[in-house]
């Protein structure tokens, strides 16, 4: 997690460090994406709009429909709402999903 | 562009196989990190991003200079010049306002009126550590310990590299020029650690410090005289956590980041909180910074080959410069001369022993560690307090002992805990789940940083505040 040398740690294990950095990195985010949909509908609206944050909003809706209709997105929600219950936290992240 | 927010992952997303795809063609791969690097400073002030262009620049030629010019005075003179230059730059910027203010007053002071004019300018952002990867690249060539580079763009490059351009580490230019040579070779990438340090690094920055900052911190150091003496005590080791898990968050995701592109940095933190001394401390806190002193600062000076007097005279200068490069204000020349003076104690009393040297007794080591800790956490208020007069209305407070009720939650405590493993599990528990890590499946690859990212995302609060370092 932290204080680590960089070059005191052990290289890859795997024959395909690249190849498995990128899945690590595109699979992480497309099931966040997945998981939290409104997250990303939410921060293409609130940018300054450009004609390419307009196209990436139809499918970004797409997909949150998509995580919606399928349950994936009520995990986050109940586990937030538990979050904010167990600690006290304000929160103004949660809502519904057209937020 | 803060690296915790959707913004950065979509650059990343963009600039990672972009980065890969150029790396058998090296020039146009680093013309693309250029290229982004000036994106990701864009996105603060565009109008920047010429400063950073022409101090590259200037430097660039300065070093062919140097490279040219035979040993003599004329060499040394170019040295001092640049190094003047890039010390204007950024005393201008940072500085200026600060001297002229004291300038005035101790004017003011002995019955004189001055008329001095301040400059309303923003502080480009990451100033400092610019200018330090600059110097650190012209002196290292006055030294012959490098050959000025031919290329412009590596230049561009080792100073704009968007991982450690806002906060560091910094980079030494031979440790960075030597990887822009040749193209990367992927099999350098270490994904594991990479994604500890990344996932560490958001975890320390989204939950523990903006907790620690939002739900304590930032009230007690507002408004010291409304808080009780064991409010203050617990804010100043509360704020020990906040900014080691902002500044060692920074650097972690640097570090990370920088590897799956290809590039190696330097370790930055190395538990530093579990220092015996304070020298000790220096070596484990912002390790980039500290050898960066020491190589340019306290060792040109002489360090201590000429007596007793002299390296502490070195050591005050070097750390009160140090205490002032974090910032134009007398608290920070405060903060830097307490640890000089420390410093220079533990030399006077021979009690510079680290950790790793072994000469003392496992009493005595406790001992040094507990001492060092409370002297880092009280030197820690005139770092955070917003002037003198607020670090002294602090201790005031501590000492009047007027209260001793407290406003901490229960969830600051569980959110302090958390951030105190990160100095309580050992380094091989570390090792060894990234060794996991990386010999597991590709799908479990994938469901680790998913869920750590889904479960910070669960527990964070509402908007990231920026790191404490970026003002730097």
């Amino acid at each position: 997690m932290t204080n680590v040398d960089p070059q005191g740690s052990t290289k890859n294990g795997s024959g395909h460090p690249l190849r498995d950095a990128a899945v690590v990195i595109y699979a992480t985010l497309f099931l966040l994406v997945l998981a939290i949909p409104q997250s990303l509908t939410n921060w293409l609206r609130d940018m300054r709009t450009t004609e390419l944050q307009e196209l990436a909003l139809h499918p970004a809706e797409g997909l949150q429909s998509v995580s919606e209709r399928a349950g994936l997105a009520t995990a986050y929600r109940r586990s937030r709402n538990l979050f904010i219950a167990l600690s006290g936290q304000q929160d103004s992240l949660t809502g519904s999903p057209d937020q | 562009m803060l690296f915790p927010t959707i913004e950065f992952a979509v650059f990343f997303a963009v600039v990672f196989p972009i980065t890969w795809l150029l790396n058998p063609y090296n020039t146009c791969k680093k013309l693309f990190l250029v290229a982004a690097s000036y994106y990701f400073y864009a996105f603060w002030r565009p109008e920047f991003t010429l400063l950073l262009f022409a101090s590259s620049l200037a430097n660039y030629l300065v070093a062919l200079l140097l490279g040219r010019l035979g040993d003599g005075r004329i060499r040394f003179a170019v040295l001092c010049l640049a190094v003047a230059a890039n010390l204007g730059l950024l005393g201008y910027f940072k500085y200026y306002n600060f001297f002229a203010a004291t300038l005035v007053n101790a004017i003011d002071s002995i019955g004189f009126r001055a008329e001095i004019g301040f400059i309303e300018v923003a502080l480009p952002i990451a100033i400092s550590f610019l200018t330090f990867h600059a110097l650190s690249y012209i002196i290292d060539v006055y030294r012959r310990e490098i050959k000025p580079s031919k290329s412009f763009l590596d230049i561009l490059l080792y100073i704009s590299f968007f991982p450690h351009l806002i906060a560091g580490p910094i980079v030494r230019a031979a440790k960075f020029l030597s990887q822009t040579a040749t193209p990367r070779n992927p099999a350098e990438i270490r994904l594991g650690q990479s994604v500890f340090l990344i996932l560490g690094g958001l975890f320390k920055k989204v939950i523990i410090a903006n907790y620690l900052s939002t739900e304590f911190v930032d009230a007690i150091f507002h408004d010291p005289s409304n808080h009780s003496s064991l409010d203050l005590i617990l804010g100043m080791y509360a704020y020990a956590m906040q900014i080691y898990c902002d500044f060692s968050a920074y650097t972690d995701i640097a570090i990370g980041i920088a590897n799956l592109l290809g590039y190696e940095f330097p370790q930055n933190f190395n538990y530093p909180y579990r220092a015996v001394s304070v020298q000790d401390f220096w070596r484990r806190w912002h390790i980039s910074l500290s050898s960066w002193l020491r190589d340019y600062l306290y060792l040109p000076l002489g360090g201590n080959r000429y007596g007793e007097f002299s390296t502490y005279k070195n050591i005050m200068i070097t750390m009160v410069l140090g205490g002032l490069w974090h910032g134009a204000s007398w608290n920070f020349l405060i903060w830097g001369a307490l640890h000089g003076t420390a410093l220079v104690g533990e030399r006077i009393f021979g009690l510079t022993g680290s950790a790793s040297a072994k000469p003392h007794s496992p009493i005595r080591t406790a001992f040094g560690w507990l001492l060092t800790l409370q002297f880092v956490c009280v030197t820690w208020v005139f770092f955070r307090a917003s002037s003198i007069d607020a670090s002294l209305d602090y201790f005031w407070t501590i000492f009047s002992g007027a209260s001793w009720s407290t406003t901490v939650t229960p969830f600051v405590i569980v959110i302090f805990a958390l951030g105190a493993l990160s100095h309580i599990i050992p380094p091989r528990w570390f090792e060894m789940a990234q060794q996991r890590y990386d010999a597991a499946s590709l799908p479990a690859k994938v469901l680790v940083p998913f869920a750590a990212i889904f479960l910070i995302a669960v527990a964070a609060p509402d908007g990231i505040a920026p790191f404490i370092y970026f003002q730097f």
